[in-house]
């Protein structure tokens, strides 16, 4: 075993370049000052203060948090059933079904909410045929309607596919099992199933959740430039305002939050299947 | 069937070679070459390029911009383009930073064709690093149909604040032209560097996008006011004139408190790779043709004077977006000052959270 460890050395490589070096540089630009080399550092924790002190900003951060959670919920409740009907599919019609949620995927994301665009925006498809009931000049573009169609859209793929691994990846005798000692099929669900495939839905929780969080480019589309969440907030700083250090404090931020949120999930996942060992 | 296929295939084999031929052909002393144009979405006539290309035998790579402050970053990092079409202070900054070389003013054979209105601008007084591109001013995009011209005469950018037309406007997504439209409802300059009337227009932007629902875009505007579906918004003149070239009911109107004469320019990158190149493809976008094909498509106004002329009593005669106005004294030409740019940025970028908020 000893000797494969060596083969670990270009993944640490890789790592090292790609995720902990460029973190560790947004991490110094968050707390230096704007305009300085970076040979002469002056430390700050003004940008940290900035944000946490201007209500317009908290409340741009509690939106998105609030998008992103009504997108994870959203995408449990409609995702769940899908991968719950894939799963019980037979071997040939899952392989279509698992092909058909993917398929979208290989085009652009961006170019896909591009094309909603098109479907929702004034006088479009969708308005001509919510027309036909009664449903006339009905807003559909730039609210936030379409900024948690848009979300949901682009990442509910992500929810059906972990779900319906963890589903798949269960042992059928234990449903049999189930029937014998007398369940109904609403209570081996509810008892079985279900608690089995909770992996599944908490990773698809974290798949849904941490993108839905950060992303800018389908409020902004979808959103108009007058829906601002926390990542249209870090790509104008970037961008528009070249305040690279205060983007870099609200990264980190958001950061921080994540990872928050990712151990709050792991470890009611650890919980779940912790309990689930127990009992079996 | 297979003896069409053949045929066919050797005609076009035939035309691959006379086209390989003609690009090794002496009088094309480009050929082979790469010219790397880095310019605004949407700016281009259809033949533009490939004019280019048949003049000179060179191939152009073109990277698309949306927005001159997206352009500053990739250009300040060092990505080398050979020709860039920035704005008037974007210019002065690039100029500033030391970023853009000066011209080779003999390789330069335009300048006596281009408008005398757009020479010599306070941001390159003698032209030593830009030539003219396109150039325009700002002002109201209306519905004739929804909004009268008495209101617009009266109030002029403080129509923005009249609820009469509450959820019915559209602002523009840039920070510049925002305060430009504020400063001027203010009555003040639009190059104030008066912390104070910089406050104002900021609490007059926070005001409009807390009260009037509006819709802040950028070029969506083009293909929605074209449409008629919304009554009111703050345009670039040669949107305008594409608007009103489509919808006769549309209408454009420059309040008398003053407007922002601008004009995109090309530049020349000091880390160009190919300067000489970039000489001669300057030479092409101001001639007659290219210009022709340029503005007749896209709609903003030429810098070559035959052409403006042409258009504006042509393609968009009795439009009057098209021909940007000169001669008011209250109009003004952007100036980039960094401490001021700093505040506006930060201003602006509060107010899209305001209006965020606002929902």
């Amino acid at each position: 075993m000893k000797r494969f460890s060596q083969l670990a050395w270009p993944y640490m490589i890789w790592v090292v370049l790609m995720i902990l070096l460029p973190m560790l540089l947004i991490l110094v630009y968050s707390l230096t000052t704007s305009g300085n080399e970076i040979v002469n550092f002056t430390f700050t924790f003004a940008h940290f203060q900035k944000f946490f002190t201007d209500p317009d900003f908290l409340l741009v951060l509690w939106r998105s948090l609030t998008i992103a959670v009504k997108t994870t919920i959203i995408c449990v409740i409609l995702g769940y059933p899908v991968a719950y009907f894939i799963a019980r599919s037979s071997d040939r019609v899952r392989n279509i079904l698992v092909l058909a949620i993917t398929l979208p995927m290989w085009i652009n994301m961006l170019v896909r909410t591009y094309a909603w665009i098109g479907i929702l925006s004034d006088g479009g498809i969708a308005q001509t045929i919510l027309g036909f009931f009664g449903l006339k000049d009905m807003e559909l573009l730039y609210t936030e309607g379409s900024v948690l169609l848009g979300m949901v859209y682009n990442f509910i793929p992500f929810m059906i596919l972990q779900i319906n691994t963890s589903l798949c990846k269960m042992d059928k005798s234990l449903l049999e099992a189930s029937a014998d000692l007398g369940a109904n099929k609403v209570q081996t669900f509810l008892r079985v199933t279900f608690p089995l495939s909770l992996s599944g839905v908490v990773s698809g929780i974290t798949l849904v959740f941490l993108p839905a969080v950060s992303s800018f480019f389908i409020p902004k589309l979808l959103g108009g430039g007058q829906f601002f969440l926390i990542g249209n907030v870090i790509e104008n700083q970037f961008i528009t305002v070249g305040e690279w250090n205060f983007g870099s404090a609200i990264s980190m931020i958001m950061a921080v939050i994540m990872m928050v949120c990712m151990y709050a999930i792991r470890k009611i996942d650890e919980h779940n299947s912790g309990g689930g060992n127990q009992e079996s | 069937m297979k003896k069409l296929l053949t045929s066919l295939l050797a005609v076009a084999t035939m035309f691959t070679l006379t086209a390989c031929g003609g690009g090794s052909n002496e009088d094309k002393p480009y050929a082979g070459q790469e010219l790397h144009l880095y310019n605004w979405g949407e700016y281009m006539g259809e033949n533009f390029i490939s004019g280019f290309e048949d003049l000179t035998g060179a191939t152009v790579v073109v990277d698309y911009f949306d927005s001159n402050e997206a352009m500053y970053i990739k250009v300040a990092n060092g990505e080398p383009y050979d020709i860039l079409v920035p704005s008037d202070y974007m210019i002065e900054r690039l100029i500033q930073e030391d970023l853009i070389q000066k011209l080779d003013k003999e390789k330069i054979t335009c300048m006596d064709e281009l408008v005398e209105d757009i020479k010599g601008l306070p941001y390159d007084p003698n032209n030593d690093y830009s030539i003219p591109y396109f150039w325009g001013t700002v002002g109201i995009v209306y519905d004739k149909t929804k909004v009268s011209e008495a209101d617009l005469e009266k109030e002029g950018y403080n129509i923005f604040l009249d609820t009469k037309y509450k959820g019915d406007i559209y602002l523009y997504d840039s920070e510049r032209d925002s305060f430009m439209m504020a400063l001027k409802a203010l009555g003040y300059s639009m190059n104030t560097k008066d912390e104070k009337e910089l406050e104002a227009a900021y609490n007059w932007l926070v005001k409009c996008v807390e009260t009037m629902e509006p819709e802040i875009v950028t070029d969506e505007i083009i293909d929605n006011m074209a449409q008629g579906r919304k009554a009111l918004g703050l345009i670039y003149s040669g949107d305008a004139a594409n608007i009103m070239s489509e919808n006769e009911n549309i209408g454009f109107y420059m309040p008398e408190t003053g407007t922002n004469l601008w004009s995109d320019a090309m530049v020349i990158p000091k880390n160009a790779e190919n300067v000489e190149l970039a000489h001669e493809f300057i030479n092409y976008a101001c001639s007659y043709d290219a210009a022709m094909d340029n503005s007749s498509f896209v709609g903003y106004t030429s810098a070559n004077q035959e052409v403006m002329d042409e258009l504006a009593n042509g393609d968009f005669e009795g439009i009057n977006a098209y021909v940007p106005r000169t001669g008011n004294d209250k109009d003004e030409v952007f100036e980039y000052d960094e401490a001021t740019r700093k505040i506006i940025s930060d201003y602006f970028s509060k107010v899209k959270i305001a209006a965020s908020n606002a929902q």
